[in-house]
């Protein structure tokens, strides 16, 4: 009677065990909340890839690591490890990581977003720049949002290396903001992450009533004469000079400016067809996985649940704007001096925030609105694709300044 | 933070001015490397254009064989031609009325069952 005793209080004691151990009490227990309303909000993201399509090859990895990241006990990631600008690699050492630890060092180390510069790369058409090398002034321009937003983020109160990493949402650049955060302002990396993946996928929502009101009709059905043939050798060498130049005047901007230069030149020197195809797509794929989950990871309650996030929204509206606003007026002002007949339809200023193709086409369906024979795609891209380079240039020159 | 304990506006606005006029100087810089690559690649090909025109000169041929290359081209060309006719392929359908004249089963043999 009493082993059956004995036996029965070691069952109840190991059920309360179980039970106490259970993620299920975390959310009993002081400030269980927050991990109700974080996984609310994976939940939305996660509805947001899934039903809205919005950016949903990112999207749906960084919402699903947000949801593993907010399961209280599962231990799967530890901000502590990468607190104060440094790895502990003694947790590792120790065998103490989870998943989303080992993951997330790809992240730390700026391995990711490199590796997605070089798919990037390979996946882009320099050649309406090499034909129009003018618009990189309008790449240069639509970075007006990086800077305002710089500002505005410091009048908000956030911390001039906070700044840098909010600014850089105007780039419209997801690697490019995730290799700025992860060295300026790893714990601002979740919401800056989803505020630059979620505007991107607004871009046809926030440009167009820029871009009309900055813009007159007359502007809008300007006809821009069509772009000169490149030839391969001039596209093989655009990426060999783009890489030495910039890399000698920002140091800081090689790794990214370099995987791109890299991934372009694979695509256009046409003897490595293999790796360029891998860099494309397998490779790709694979580190889109590993970034957006391990991003996500960092979206906690702690980091998550407060008034930065919101004003880092806010502000992200800011950079996207500004940067549009930039683009356009940069066009008008260069069509002060150029001759009629080769005027640029300031349409195309504002696809120079990057985000590539998507602010480019953006251009040609509002110019298409005005006039169904107007055929600004080609042109748009030239500034388009200016833009990632702007950006990365401009994350270079915070990097030097805020590193 | 430390580091940026005696930042405040002026160095703030400062940065902002001088990182904006810096992507604008890194980026003319391109520019102007772009446009001498496509200038000296305008001149090559200009230069492989005078080439070819040179070396056309040089395999000139004369104004009497010109004209024996077009006229039997020509004749070549007429030889080839035919009257122009419609293509076109009309099927009218005719309903006739049933005949055993016309009726494909008495035209048959009829194979002789085994019984």
């Amino acid at each position: 009677m009493t082993a059956l005793l004995q036996s029965g209080n070691f069952i109840l004691d190991s059920l309360v065990k179980f039970v106490e151990m259970s993620g299920f009490m975390a959310f009993f227990a002081d400030g269980g909340w927050k991990f109700i309303v974080m996984l609310a909000i994976a939940c939305l993201l996660l509805y947001l890839a899934i039903k809205k399509e919005f950016e949903p090859l990112l999207l749906l990895p960084i919402a699903f690591g947000m949801l593993l990241t907010n399961l209280p006990g599962a231990g799967m990631f530890h901000s502590e490890f990468f607190a104060g600008g440094h790895v502990d690699w003694a947790q590792f050492a120790a065998g103490k990581f989870g998943l989303l630890d080992v993951l997330y060092l790809g992240v730390k180390l700026g391995v990711y977003p490199c590796l997605i510069f070089i798919g990037v790369g390979a996946m882009t058409d320099f050649g309406p720049l090499i034909a129009n090398p003018k618009s990189f002034l309008l790449g240069a321009a639509a970075q007006l949002g990086i800077f305002a937003t710089f500002l505005g983020a410091y009048a908000l109160g956030f911390e001039p290396n906070q700044c840098g990493s909010i600014g850089i949402i105007g780039g419209a650049d997801g690697p490019t903001s995730i290799f700025l955060t992860a060295r300026l302002s790893p714990e601002l990396l979740g919401p800056i992450a989803i505020a630059a993946y979620s505007y991107m996928a607004l871009v046809p929502v926030i440009q167009p009533p820029i871009m009309k009101a900055l813009t007159t009709d007359k502007e809008r059905r300007i006809k821009m004469s069509q772009l000169r043939q490149v030839s391969k050798t001039e596209k093989i060498l655009f990426p060999i000079i783009i890489a030495i130049i910039i890399s000698l005047f920002l140091p800081d901007a090689a790794p990214l400016v370099g995987s791109l230069m890299l991934g372009n030149l694979m695509k256009e020197c046409g003897v490595v067809d293999r790796l360029s195809k891998t860099v494309q797509n397998e490779l790709m794929n694979i580190v889109v996985i590993f970034l957006g989950i391990s991003v996500g990871a960092t979206a906690t309650a702690e980091t998550f649940l407060n008034a930065q996030t919101l004003f880092i929204l806010c502000l992200g509206i800011l950079a996207f704007s500004g940067g549009t606003a930039g683009g356009v007026l940069l066009a008008k002002f260069m069509n002060l001096f150029a001759k009629e007949g080769n005027k640029i339809n300031p349409l195309i200023g504002s696809a120079g925030i990057s985000a590539v193709p998507m602010a480019a086409r953006v251009s040609q369906t509002v110019g298409q609105e005005y006039d169904k024979s107007n055929f600004l795609l080609m042109h748009a891209m030239g500034p388009n694709v200016a833009g990632v380079v702007g950006s990365a240039v401009a994350a270079g020159i915070l990097l030097a300044f805020l590193g | 933070m430390d580091k940026f304990a005696n930042v405040g506006w002026p160095e703030m606005l400062l940065m902002a001015l001088i990182g904006f006029v810096l992507v604008f100087v890194v980026l003319v810089l391109l520019i102007y490397i772009m446009k001498g690559m496509g200038w000296f690649f305008a001149r090559e090909r200009k230069a492989k254009v005078a080439a070819s025109a040179e070396h056309a000169d040089d395999h000139a041929i004369s104004d009497q064989e010109l004209a024996a290359a077009i006229i039997t081209a020509l004749k070549l060309y007429k030889s080839n031609l035919h009257d122009q006719e419609s293509e076109m392929l009309t099927i009218n359908r005719i309903t006739r009325a049933y005949s055993p004249w016309n009726s494909k089963i008495h035209g048959l043999t009829q194979v002789p069952e085994r019984k």
